[in-house]
């Protein structure tokens, strides 16, 4: 016996409320009258003298509303199942990368589609299956269906994925559930209550615990350092209650850099230097420990080339060439800068000659000058040219108007941490062509969302666009922190070398492709993608490890790499750790048995209609003994 | 409200052939009781005499004297000074059940019978009393003696408002106190007080020897019960008493065995004090009760 909606108890307020109407009854009607005198031998209710009138009447009403309140609050019995009845079932299936944990002979997911096979082989002949996985979005994995070995080949098919699995997945995946009367969630640790308790409104939830407590190592983050002078580090991370040996290996293309075994005590986070390594390149590192999670062992780093590179800054102001020279120091000390104020570069260009070495990089603030020709440019608050003088096609931007002020509305990019609204001064409305990746949007007077940072390729090169105005050393003030990092992360990514990329798992990834790309796996497996009317690819790395992205003789690498503090977390104190391993059981077991939930409304609203008649051959009853022919 | 009805033009019309029915002698000027007609000043030639000295020569007949050299006195008939007072009971009781009207009901006999004293050029006035803030308020008109001046009555009769407790008792008292002379004095109330105090008024009334009549006021709804069915609360205008009641056929019999009794007593106080008595039950009985009821109980001839 149980309740569907128990918030519906609510309207078991009217109960109250009925106390208080007959606490009111002595309140009748009152008829003024010239005299009571004529009332003198009026036949007066026996109720007269009580405070509350608690008779036969009064329990009915009683009983009819708590009837209907209980039919509301959908009050229910199990019963045994019935066989034969061609039930729907959702099977659900958390596809995160904790599920990729190896607990014994298998992982979590092994164990949760070991438990849906048996959920299937008990299940009535008739009975229809869906099975839903779910990890960044909800995916229907295969729909309704009574053919047990389309199922089973489905649920042989799940494969984790190396992406925290999100709330808000789970609950489109609940949502996709809907219409099956039976929901099965098999899930590494335990939903939120109130997506459970929305899901459980209109079908029989039963969530199933995969897994317990295991040790896991992860490494957090790598910094490669600069190659030859500045060492790198590793920062790695015990998530075990007990201590634990981590075997760290970093590796520079197939030279092992660093290898070193390391003692982390319960929970501890702690720093590896290793170098500084020799040369550049994509510094791998690795986790040789077996633990639970292996998606998490394995982080990839570009060491960017010791080589000196040209960057070059305009900017009609003098402090803000200084500032953005000093931020492009920071991100690679090699950078050979040249500043200039933009109505004189030509005549300085000229002067130097044409024997200069190629620009890696043009800085352009508040101003635009085709002919730079770096290799990539990054357009700081673009100014609106006139109509005759528009932006190169390699560009694709426009210029529509300037706000005086606005904020930083939504960020995300790589790994850094979506940034908190940010007041900025005066800020370009820019257009950006479809190619180009939107990264950051800002809001501002009359204008809920406009685009604030882009990157794009372009056959040209990469370019960027950063919107906002960086004068009074916006880039260096404390307060604008946001808008620093902001701007290193694109400043990062515009001079990133074009072949190789580092992302995060679950990113969207654009690579710049002929018609058609071959995507080659971490798992070796193999996909054609087209390329789209600009000429780009985009793939979207959902296990950890090497991409390779091959289209018209050109190679490009994406390195995925996987770390969410939650996810690999397996040792975390959670809802279902703290239950025991007999209640828990208990609790799967109690779903595999249960019985079929039997809705009681109609029985309680056939009480409340005969609560309701009696009540009213009462009332009659009454009328008649007053002498009158209707109540 | 029933009581402009008794200003009506029509209305009016069929009181006129009426006249008070009075069985004592009126009273002359100064007080003297006399039996039948009496001579005095007035305006109504009465007979001749031979003049005696000391006779008022500005009623010597200068004609009679002319033609026939003897000295005539005319005579006239004195005016007559029997004082109606129209005495209308204004307590809350009266403005209830509102839809009977009874107070309109009670000023609109008041002022006909008013109208129908001025037939004979009687002094007459009405009155209404009930109890405001624990004392007395009894409001009267002055006397008016001619039916010209009749509409004076219409500013009071339309401002009287029902409220507080019926004290007959001590509106009597107030009435007793202005010294008037004995007069006619007709009572109009619904009669809903203790049956000592309604006794006790008019016993003092006929002992201050004013001729009294009872009229006897009640609503058609009042009188037939005809209340809503249920279960009520039922609120006494003038004293707050609530009781609680079911209304229904049983009740409203037993109100009309109610009515039907305290009308019976005050019958028959009136007919042990020779009090004339008449029932005027339902204000839409107005024309019929003041054409045919008043007459036939001789109130109005």
């Amino acid at each position: 016996m149980g309740l569907l909606n128990p918030q519906n108890f609510i309207y078991g307020l009217s109960l109250a409320l009925l106390v208080l109407i007959y606490l009111r009854s002595r309140s009748r009607p009152t008829i003024q009258v010239s005299s009571v005198m004529l009332f003198d031998q009026a036949p007066a209710p026996v109720t007269s003298v009580r405070q509350m009138r608690t008779d036969a009447l009064f329990w009915l009403e009683m009983a009819t509303l708590a009837a209907l309140t209980l039919a509301i609050a959908g009050l229910y019995v199990m019963r045994p199942r019935v066989a034969g009845q061609g039930r729907s079932h959702a099977l659900v299936f958390d596809l995160g990368a904790g599920m990729s944990a190896r607990e014994g002979s298998g992982t979590r997911l092994d164990q949760a589609r070991r438990e849906a096979m048996e959920i299937v082989g008990q299940a009535p002949v008739g009975d229809e299956f869906s099975v839903i996985g779910y990890a960044l979005e909800a995916q229907v994995r295969h729909p309704q269906t009574a053919n047990l070995a389309d199922l089973r080949k489905a649920l042989g098919d799940l494969v984790p994925m190396a992406v925290p699995a999100r709330a808000a997945a789970l609950r489109a995946a609940l949502i996709r559930a809907r219409g099956a009367s039976e929901i099965d969630l098999f899930a590494d640790r335990p939903p939120p209550a109130a997506i459970v308790a929305d899901a459980a409104s209109t079908a029989r939830m039963n969530f199933h615990l995969v897994g317990s407590s295991d040790s896991n190592l992860a490494i957090v983050s790598l910094d490669p350092g600069i190659p030859g002078s500045t060492p790198g580090r590793a920062l790695i991370r015990n998530f075990s209650a007990r201590p634990q040996l981590c075997e760290l290996a970093i590796d520079l293309g197939d030279r092992e850099e660093f290898h070193q075994t390391h003692m982390l005590a319960p929970r501890e986070q702690a720093v590896v230097a290793f170098g500084p390594i020799r040369s550049a390149g994509v510094l791998h590192a690795r986790i040789l420990t077996p633990d639970a999670i292996e998606a998490d062992n394995d982080r990839y780093a570009y060491a960017p080339s010791d080589r000196p590179a040209r960057a070059l800054v305009l900017s009609p102001d003098a402090a803000v060439r200084d500032d953005i020279a000093r931020v492009l120091l920071a991100v690679n000390a090699n950078f050979q800068i040249e500043t200039a104020d933009p109505a004189k570069y030509l005549a300085q260009a000229k002067a130097s000659g044409p024997n200069a070495r190629p620009l890696e990089l043009a800085v352009m603030h508040d101003c635009y000058v085709p002919a730079a020709g770096a290799a990539s440019t990054l357009l700081i608050y673009p100014p609106q040219l006139a109509k005759n003088l528009p932006y190169a096609a390699a560009i694709g931007i426009s210029v529509r108007g300037t706000l005086a002020g606005a904020d930083i509305g939504s960020y995300e990019m790589g790994e850094a941490p979506p940034l908190e609204s940010l007041a900025l001064g005066a800020t370009r409305i820019v257009a950006i062509p479809e190619w180009m990746d939107l990264i950051a949007t800002a809001a501002g007077p009359g204008h809920p969302s406009i685009p604030l940072a882009a990157i794009g390729r372009a056959a040209g090169g990469p370019v960027g666009v950063l919107a906002f105005d960086v004068r009074g050393h916006l880039l260096l003030a404390p307060d604008h922190l946001d808008a620093l990092v902001l701007t290193v992360d694109l400043i990062k990514q515009l001079t990133a070398p074009r072949d190789i990329l580092i992302v995060p798992t679950g990113a969207d990834v654009s690579i710049t492709a002929t018609a058609t790309a071959r995507v080659t796996r971490p798992d070796a497996s193999i996909r054609i993608v087209a390329a789209d009317k600009w000429g780009r690819v985009r793939i979207r790395p959902l296990q950890a490890g090497r991409y390779v992205v091959e289209s018209g003789g050109e190679t490009t690498q994406v390195f995925a790499n996987y770390y969410d503090a939650a996810e690999s977390d397996l040792g975390a104190k959670s809802q279902a750790e703290e239950t025991t391993p007999a209640e828990k059981s208990a609790a799967v077991s109690n779903a595999q048995s249960a019985g079929e939930v039997q809705p009681l409304v109609f029985i309680l609203i056939a009480l409340a209609l005969l609560a309701l008649t009696i009540e009213s051959a009462l009332l009659i009853g009454h009328a008649g003994g007053w002498g009158m022919r209707h109540v | 409200m029933l009581a402009a009805r008794a200003f009506e033009p029509e209305f009016l019309r069929k009181l006129d052939r009426l006249a008070l029915g009075i069985k004592r002698a009126r009273t002359v000027r100064a007080g003297q009781r006399t039996l039948g007609r009496i001579q005095g000043l007035g305006i109504e030639p009465e007979n001749f005499k031979a003049y005696a000295p000391g006779d008022d020569l500005r009623f010597l007949d200068w004609n009679t004297l002319a033609r026939l050299d003897e000295l005539m006195l005319r005579t006239y008939r004195a005016d007559r000074q029997v004082e109606v007072t129209a005495l209308v009971d204004a307590s809350a009781s009266m403005g209830l059940p509102e839809r009977d009207d009874k107070l309109g009901f009670a000023l609109a006999i008041g002022a006909s019978l008013a109208y129908i004293g001025m037939a004979e050029n009687d002094a007459v006035r009405i009155g209404a009393f009930s109890m405001q803030r624990g004392a007395m308020k009894l409001e009267a008109t002055p006397f008016h003696r001619r039916r010209e001046s009749y509409l004076n009555f219409r500013p009071f009769v339309m401002s009287v408002k029902a409220g507080g407790e019926t004290r007959l008792g001590a509106a009597v008292d107030q009435l007793l106190l202005q010294r008037r002379p004995a007069g006619i004095v007709v009572v109009i109330s619904d009669f809903l007080v203790s049956e000592s105090d309604v006794e006790d008024a008019l016993k003092r009334l006929v002992k201050a020897r004013h001729e009294v009549k009872v009229v006897h006021v009640m609503g058609d709804q009042e009188s037939t019960a005809s209340y809503p069915s249920g279960l009520f609360r039922v609120r006494d205008a003038e004293t707050g008493e609530v009781r609680e009641t079911v209304l229904g056929p049983k009740t409203a019999a037993a109100n009309r065995r109610k009515v039907e009794k305290i009308a019976a007593r005050v019958r028959e106080i009136c007919t042990t004090h020779a009090i004339t008595y008449a029932q005027a039950f339902g204000a839409s009985n107005l024309e019929s009760f003041m054409e045919r009821e008043l007459p036939r109980l001789g109130i109005v001839q």
